[in-house]
């Protein structure tokens, strides 16, 4: 583990393609990140920003696919000892199969799985089929989530759970209230390793999550790094690994 | 009383974000509270009576009957509703409703703008402030309408993601309301999303089939079908409501068959190649592919390009009491020019797909027996598109003076 602050780096996988995201995802490890989240694209991302979807649709036209994506996972895992968490939407499980799904997940070595719109009561027997091939399931939270749904949710004594530090999509900057970091707090001590984010770009706000939380996730600040060197046609290792290092 | 559920057989339920959960308990709450409430009841029909104009008629389209030589068809009139479709009966419940939750602000998603239009008139009369989310390319197909919601005072938001169309508008719509439930209600245009949307959407609709049943007891009707158009499906589970828990009449979805069966071509989810999947929050039949990735879709008319299905309907559909069938956009359009050279009736282009599926029906059976045709929404909105399909020459001469005129 790095000796700084933790940091999760997002990346949409096969955005602006799969070879620009495997170096992406590369140049993270080396900036510092002591997780990676790879989000498989889809086409209807709810619970993502303007930039994230962006990001989404450009990949898909780059023609991503589910088997791509469980290539370049397993390519990843191999290359890396970062562990790799999975992020989708339940609708990508729910074509091959649930369980299907999840058991290439663990063949191509991911740590974990974070659907957010399989909340574990309308789950499609995700957390069952995760305990079965033995990776966890995270699930996802927020600050005001209701007190019988947290405890439901703490009550599965996951290792890991995903937080927002706030109401809304992912995209816009964050500040971070009393109320949010009690929060943190108060899910930490459930001794499961907390994982915040949604909005986080700079380093003054990951120090101040860092004693509140496991670690911090940094999405969308990454992903239109990605995009801008794209655009310019450059590439974007230094940038990307500049930005993670500065973070930590 | 009503029966609310979550789940329609295997579909509906609430899959969505931790984010949305609050949101949905406070409208679930609120709406089941509101429904016991005769005061709130009151308020709606009056609201329906003196504002939607309801009832709206049964009307016996003698010509056509005797055209087809079958049975007796009938055209329930929802396009003499205000603002012309029948998206308004649901309009004015969830409005009422946002105001009695305490709501300012309400936002819609709306594809070919019947919705919006709808949406933004109830909240031009009842004070609320309103922005209505539109793909971009709804917005180049649907202009008449886009200008009817600016009349009314609401802000109607151009969407750019995606495939900017109506699915990328209720992906904008959902995102709005995560961070501003608060003092927002999202107003839903049909019979799907995440429960209790559908649940809410089907008794603020049924008021179409209440009233079609108290005509047919009234006019002793023998009534052995009944046809909806099948876009989200609002209509078609409004009117088909007060019929469904029993085995009589027949009742009949068409869906858009758009130009054919391949892929990308129509919107067929219940007689094409739809899959159960989990999208905007609710558990239906889908247009998707392999990987799960939604697949685009096309009708003539904007409001049937949807590729989900109301839960409750796709649960029907599979037990058979609904019978699903699809109508290509020429044999919508065809149906068009029957029932105005017929009846003197315009139909809109959705409802010209129940159109032309009623007039297939309607030969099975005999004079003395009766088919209904939901009419969900008149055509006036889509002028530029059948004016275009129809008369081509003409109408382009028209835009080329008018432009040159103005
Ligand atoms: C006149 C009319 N009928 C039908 C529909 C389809 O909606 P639903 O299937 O929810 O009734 C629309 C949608 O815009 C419409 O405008």
């Amino acid at each position: 583990m790095a000796d700084g602050n933790i940091v999760m780096t997002h990346l949409v996988a096969g955005y602006p393609n799969l070879e620009e995201s495997r170096l992406a995802a590369l140049a993270m490890v080396a900036g510092g990140a002591s997780y990676l989240e790879v989000q498989f694209p889809f086409s209807d991302p709810i619970a993502d920003g303007p930039l994230i979807q962006g990001a989404c649709t450009d990949a898909l036209n780059e023609g991503f696919s589910t088997d791509k994506g469980f290539e370049f996972l397993a390519s990843l895992t191999a290359e890396t000892d970062v562990p790799v968490f999975l992020m989708t939407y339940g609708n990508l499980l729910m074509a091959p199969g649930v369980e299907n799904f999840v058991e290439r997940a663990a063949e191509s070595g991911v740590a974990g799985l974070i659907i957010p719109d399989l909340p574990y009561d309308y789950d499609e027997g995700l957390y069952e089929a995760g305990k079965k091939a033995g990776i966890p399931v995270v699930p996802v939270v927020i600050p005001g989530i209701d007190e019988e749904r947290l405890n439901a949710v703490l009550g599965m004594t996951p290792p890991f759970i995903y937080t927002a530090v706030r109401k809304g999509i992912t995209g816009a900057r964050t500040t971070i209230g009393e109320d949010t970091v009690a929060f943190l707090d108060k899910l930490s001590r459930s001794g499961a390793k907390v994982l915040a984010g949604f909005g986080i770009r700079e380093k003054e706000q990951v120090d101040l999550l860092a004693p509140h939380v496991h670690g911090t996730v940094v999405g969308s600040a990454l992903v239109e790094i990605i995009g801008r060197c794209a655009e310019e046609k450059r590439a974007c290792s230094g940038e990307v690994k500049a930005f993670v290092e500065s973070l930590i | 009383m009503a029966v609310y559920n979550d789940f329609f057989g295997p579909y509906g339920g609430r899959y969505v974000a931790e984010l949305l959960r609050g949101p949905l308990d406070e409208l679930e709450a609120a709406f089941k509270e509101a429904m016991d409430d005769d005061g709130f009841l009151k308020e709606l029909n009056r609201f329906g009576k003196e504002y939607i104009g309801r009832p709206t008629p049964l009307l016996y389209a003698e010509k056509a009957s005797k055209a087809v030589g079958g049975a007796d068809i009938y055209i329930k009139l929802e396009g003499l509703a205000n603002t012309g479709a029948h998206k308004i009966n649901n309009a004015a419940g969830q409005a009422l409703l946002a105001k009695r939750m305490g709501k300012s602000r309400i936002i819609a998603e709306t594809g070919a703008g019947q919705h919006g239009v709808a949406t933004a008139a109830v909240c031009a009369r009842l004070g609320l402030e309103c922005r209505v989310y539109m793909g971009s390319e709804d917005i180049k197909r649907q202009r008449p309408n886009v200008f009817l919601m600016e009349m009314f005072g609401a802000e109607v938001f151009p969407v750019e993601s995606g495939s900017k169309t109506l699915k990328d508008a209720v992906n904008e719509a959902l995102r709005d309301w995560a961070s501003s439930s608060a003092d927002t209600h999202y107003l839903i245009g049909s019979a799907l999303g995440p429960s209790p949307y559908p649940d809410m959407v089907r008794e603020f609709q049924s008021v179409i089939g209440k009233e079609v049943k108290a005509e047919q007891e009234k006019r002793k009707l023998q009534v052995r079908a009944m046809v909806a158009c099948v876009g989200g499906g609002s209509n078609a589970i409004g009117f088909f409501e007060p019929f469904i828990h029993s085995g009589t009449p027949r009742l009949i979805g068409a869906e858009a068959g758009g130009t054919g069966p391949e892929e990308g071509c129509h919107a067929a989810r219940m007689t094409g190649e739809g899959r159960t999947g989990v999208i905007q929050g609710y558990k239906s039949r889908f247009l998707f592919d392999g990987d799960g990735q939604v697949l685009h879709t096309h009708s003539i008319s904007a409001g049937l390009d949807y590729p989900g299905i109301g839960p409750q309907l796709a649960h029907l559909g599979d037990t058979g009491r609904i019978e699903f069938t699809s109508v290509r956009d020429d044999e919508a359009l065809e149906a068009l020019r029957f029932f105005a050279s017929n009846e003197g009736i315009i139909f809109a282009l959705e409802s010209a797909h129940a159109g032309a599926a009623g007039l297939k029906i309607a030969e099975q059976y005999k004079p003395g027996e009766a088919v209904i045709i939901n009419m969900s929404g008149r055509g006036d909105k889509d002028i530029f598109i059948t004016a275009k399909a129809l008369q081509r020459d003409k109408w382009f001469d028209f835009l080329n003076e008018e432009t040159k005129n103005g």
